[in-house]
C-alpha cells in the first residue's frame, strides 16, 4: 500500500484512469465518490483546511504512475464537496477552497464540548487562545482555520451561547461564553 | 384332420394368447424387479460412498469436483433440490446457495467499479476473503456451479470466456465478437488504445472507436488521457486486479 507520510492511500489512487474525468455518468459518479472521500479523509488526518487549486497538493498527482489531475477535474471534485456542504469556495474564481471535514454546525458542537469540559461556561477567551492556547492543545480545535472558527462562533452567537467583542488589540477578538 | 373354424378353435386361440401375455407380464415384472433392486443397490452404494466421504466432499474442492462429475455421469444432481436426500446428507445444497448469495453480493459491490463484469479468479479471491473464517476451501469450479444455480433466478448471471480467462457477467450486457476481442487484447496490460486495435486487429479507427464507446457506455471501460504520449488509453477494470483492493476498502 502506497503512503503519503502516515496516510494510507486507497488502491484507486494507483489506477491511471481515475486521474481523467470520466465521460460516462455512472462511472463518473463512482469516480467522484472515491475522490471526495479521499480528499476529506486526507484533509482530516493532515489537518488541512484550505486547498489551492493551482498549488502543489499531494493528492493531485501520483508520481508513481505519472498522472495528475487536470484543473477541470480538481474543480469538479471540489465542486461536488461544495454542493454537499463539505467545502466552500473562498473566491469567485474557484481557485481556493475551504474544506469542511466537520460541517460548521459540527465545529460549533465541538466548541461547546470544549467549553463545558474545561469549565469555561462563563469565561472570556480570545479567538487566538481558542486556536493556539494551552487549553485547546490536544483537541480538534487546536490549529483550526480562523475562518472556520469565526463561522462556528458566529453560529453560536446567533444562538445566544456567546458574545463576540472587539479586544484591546485591533487584530484579535474576544469571546464571552454564556453556555 | 384339418381343424374347422368354430367357437372351440377361437376359444383355444384366445386362451393361448392369455397364457402368453401372463408369461410375458411375469418376465417383464421379473426384469423390473431386478432393475429396481439393482438401482436400489446402486443408490445405497452411492449413499454409502457419500456418507463415508462426506468430509472429503465438504472440505476438499478437488474431491468435490470429481464427486460432481461422477454424479453427473449416472444422472444424479446433488443440487437439484435442497429438500432431497443429497442435500440432507451432505448439506451441499446449502453450501452452494450460500456461495450464490455471496457471489451476488460481490458482483453488486464491485459493479460501480467494473460495470458488472468480473474476472472469475478475482471473484474467487474476493469470495475467499469474504469467507475467511470458513475453513472450507472454495474452488473456481464451486464458483461456476453456484453461478449456474443463479441462472434459475433469471437474473442474468453468466460466465463468458474471453481468451484464456473466464469472466462473470452480472448485468445483461450484449457483448459481441468485437468487444470480446478488445477484452482479450486488454488482458496483457489492462488497457488498449485505438492505434493498438487498428494495428493488432486490422480494424478501421471507426470500428475501434465504435466498439470502445459501447464498452464505455456499459461502464466496462474507463478513459485515461494522462499518459505522456497523449494517446487516450482505455482501461478495463474487469481484467486488471485493481478492484480487488478497492472493494476491500469499502
Amino acid at each position: 500500500m502506497q503512503k503519503l507520510g502516515d496516510f494510507k492511500l486507497p488502491q484507486f489512487f494507483n489506477y491511471p484512469p481515475y486521474f481523467t474525468l470520466q465521460p460516462v455518468r455512472d462511472t463518473r459518479e463512482k469516480q467522484v465518490q472515491l475522490w471526495k472521500e479521499l480528499i476529506l479523509d486526507y484533509c482530516r488526518t493532515q489537518k488541512i483546511f484550505v486547498i489551492g487549486l493551482e498549488e502543489e497538493f499531494p493528492l493531485f498527482s501520483n508520481h508513481l504512475i505519472e498522472r495528475s489531475l487536470s484543473n477541470e477535474a480538481r474543480e469538479a471534485f471540489l465542486s461536488v464537496l461544495v454542493s454537499e456542504g463539505r467545502a466552500e469556495w473562498l473566491d469567485r474564481g474557484h481557485r481556493k477552497c475551504l474544506i469542511l471535514w466537520h460541517r460548521i454546525q459540527d465545529w460549533a458542537d465541538i466548541l461547546l464540548h470544549f467549553v463545558r469540559d474545561n469549565g469555561f461556561e462563563d469565561s472570556v477567551m480570545t479567538v487566538e487562545e481558542i486556536r493556539t492556547g494551552v487549553e485547546s492543545r490536544g483537541t480538534e480545535l487546536h490549529g483550526i482555520d480562523r475562518t472556520i472558527l469565526m463561522r462556528a462562533l458566529k453560529l453560536l452567537e446567533h444562538k445566544g451561547k456567546l458574545a463576540i467583542f472587539k479586544g484591546t488589540s485591533a487584530d484579535d477578538e474576544g469571546v464571552k461564553f454564556s453556555v | 384332420m384339418r381343424r374347422r373354424p368354430g367357437i372351440g378353435g377361437l376359444q383355444t386361440a384366445a386362451a393361448a394368447r392369455d397364457q402368453y401375455r401372463l408369461l410375458g407380464d411375469n418376465v417383464a415384472k421379473l426384469r423390473t424387479d431386478l432393475m429396481k433392486e439393482q438401482l436400489a443397490t446402486f443408490r445405497s452404494q452411492l449413499e454409502d460412498f457419500a456418507r463415508k466421504h462426506k468430509n472429503d466432499i465438504r472440505k476438499n474442492p478437488t474431491f468435490r469436483t470429481q464427486f460432481h462429475e461422477m454424479c453427473a455421469k449416472v444422472g444424479v444432481d446433488p443440487l437439484a433440490s435442497n429438500k432431497g436426500f443429497w442435500a440432507e446428507l451432505l448439506g451441499i445444497g446449502d453450501f452452494y446457495y450460500e456461495l450464490g448469495v455471496q457471489i451476488v453480493e460481490i458482483c453488486l459491490a464491485t459493479r460501480p467499479h467494473n460495470g458488472g463484469l468480473i474476472n472469475l479468479q478475482e471473484l474467487c479471491a474476493l469470495l475467499r476473503q469474504k469467507r475467511k473464517s470458513d475453513r472450507e476451501a472454495v474452488s473456481e469450479d464451486d464458483c461456476l456451479r453456484a453461478i449456474s444455480k443463479l441462472k434459475i433466478l433469471g437474473s442474468g448471471f453468466e460466465v463468458i470466456s474471453v481468451g484464456k480467462r473466464k469472466l462473470v457477467r452480472s448485468v445483461p450486457t450484449e457483448l459481441n465478437k468485437d468487444h470480446n476481442e478488445i477484452l482479450e487484447l486488454a488482458q496483457a496490460q489492462g488497457f488498449v488504445t485505438v492505434d493498438e486495435l487498428e494495428r493488432r486487429l486490422s480494424w478501421t479507427s471507426g470500428r475501434a472507436t465504435d466498439a470502445l464507446d459501447t464498452l464505455l457506455d456499459e461502464g466496462l471501460a474507463m478513459i485515461d488521457d494522462g499518459h505522456r504520449d497523449g494517446k487516450r488509453r482505455y482501461w478495463f477494470p474487469c481484467v486488471s486486479s485493481i478492484s480487488t483492493s478497492v472493494v476491500s476498502d469499502i
